[in-house]
């Protein structure tokens, strides 16, 4: 059974990282066939499988908007995700509540007065959860909407940060999130250094909060990279299926 | 030298109206996963929304009193009137028609309809168009010489096949959307269509 003092002894964490060390991240682009857009998060122990549909007609009609499009996100845990809670299927208060903000998130990301009357779907399936998922999930997202060649202003990143104890964390695993002081998950578009989204569960200073901004305007540099890389990679990877086509 | 650009990489340091990019603060960025090279910026996929003066293919989604609602392969469709059309449309029917003019909400009214005749059709990326199309239609030319099939090829993405070796038609045009961001793509063409007709006779030959 992990204690609250377990987790950062030494200057470490649980598992040997340091305060700002990101956990493994892996992003896949274009892994659905049928999906406009699609990318799959692996995220330390996080797996996180997004699809974007649309631009579509609004379905029912009366949500459509003559100025510009919506966006109708879905964050959803499957039912095999994780431990606890979140062992049940279908919507709750919480998912409702993640996909809200994801929601608001996209909203502000894609130029959404281009496909006035329409809507896009972002589907965001957390297929194993460990802490962070909905940063994981609005990061996979993104991906998936540049898959889909949705107009975007630029890649919204997520990423939390966090105290335990008197320790600022970046990136908190899902026992740092339950046994830590508190965690602040946030979603940034790097290039304008824009807030998307900002949430805090438990109580944090002014000072705690200057230094959780700064670590996660920095770690988040590191994701934006894995998001480009995943892009150029599923573009690198059409392309070299041409040039296997040519020689056959 | 071509490279890609992603959402939020600045693609010029003065306004432009490039699709695919938008601007902000007197910059232009770019909006989606795009080829850039020199002047430049082909976006890897897109969608199409309908302009005033482009000829494009629809399919007959709706049939009114007063005409008809066409689906054009984007999210807006547009309405043709039934006194703007001399043939009688049925459901599913394919036309390609001419885009009047765009509403503010982007639903496009369509004039000028010609029925197409039966034949095969194939949906693509509206961005994939210039490529099917080629250089002063080199492409097409080369699609039509070796199948000898009547190909129609509408702005909005739907390409319309007919007669000749159409099967051939559709593969080579499939082919040339997946790779149309490569360079060869015509020598590759060309070399698949030779391959592929090398044993069977030309569908032209085998008319004349």
């Amino acid at each position: 059974m992990v204690e609250k003092a377990d987790l950062f002894k030494n200057g470490k964490r649980l598992d040997g990282r340091g305060p700002m060390d990101l956990r493994p991240l892996k992003i896949t682009a274009g892994v659905l066939e049928r999906a406009q857009g699609s990318a799959l998060v692996e995220w330390g122990r996080n797996k996180v499988l997004a699809a974007v549909y649309g631009p579509h007609e609004v379905l029912p009609k009366h949500l459509a908007d003559p100025t510009k499009a919506i966006i109708n996100a879905r964050y959803i845990m499957a039912p095999f995700s994780g431990q606890e809670e979140h062992g049940r299927s279908g919507p709750n208060r919480r998912s409702i509540e993640i996909s809200k903000v994801a929601k608001h998130v996209f909203e502000n990301a894609v130029l959404v007065d281009q496909f006035p009357k329409t809507m896009i779907d972002v589907h965001m399936e957390v297929l194993q959860s460990d802490g962070g998922t909905r940063v994981a999930g609005i990061t996979a997202g993104a991906v998936a909407l540049a898959d889909a060649g949705i107009p975007l202003r630029d890649l919204p990143v997520g990423l939390s940060a966090g105290l335990i104890g008197e320790h600022m964390v970046l990136d908190l695993d899902k026992y740092e999130d339950n046994l830590g002081d508190s965690d602040m998950p946030m979603v940034i578009l790097p290039r304008t250094g824009e807030i998307l989204l900002s949430q805090m569960d438990g109580l944090l200073s002014r000072e705690d909060i200057s230094k959780a901004f700064d670590m996660i305007f920095q770690g988040a540099q590191k994701v934006r990279d894995k998001q480009i890389e995943a892009l150029r990679t599923s573009y690198e990877r059409m392309a070299a299926q041409a040039a296997q086509g040519e020689t056959q | 030298m071509k490279q890609l650009v992603f959402p939020g990489d600045k693609v010029a340091d003065e306004p432009r109206r490039i699709p695919g990019c938008y601007i902000e603060d007197g910059k232009t960025y770019a909006a989606n996963v795009s080829l850039q090279s020199d002047d430049h910026v082909v976006p890897l996929k897109g969608y199409y929304v309908p302009k005033t003066g482009d000829d494009v293919i629809g399919i007959v989604e709706e049939e009114r009193f007063s005409g008809y609602n066409l689906a054009l392969n984007s999210p807006y469709g547009g309405s043709l009137s039934a006194r703007d059309t001399r043939d009688e449309l049925k459901l599913r029917d394919a036309v390609y028609v001419k885009i009047l003019a765009v509403n503010e909400v982007k639903e496009a009214v369509l004039i000028e309809p010609q029925k197409l005749q039966p034949g095969s059709m194939i949906a693509v990326d509206s961005v994939k168009v210039p490529r099917i199309i080629g250089r002063n239609g080199s492409m097409l030319d080369t699609l039509a010489k070796f199948t000898g099939s009547r190909i129609t090829v509408g702005k909005n993405g739907v390409v319309h096949v007919e007669g000749g070796n159409a099967e051939l038609a559709m593969k080579a045009i499939e082919k040339i959307c997946r790779e149309s961001h490569t360079s060869g793509l015509t020598e590759r063409i060309t070399q698949m269509l030779e391959q592929e007709t090398r044993n069977a006779p030309r569908a032209g030959e085998q008319n004349g």
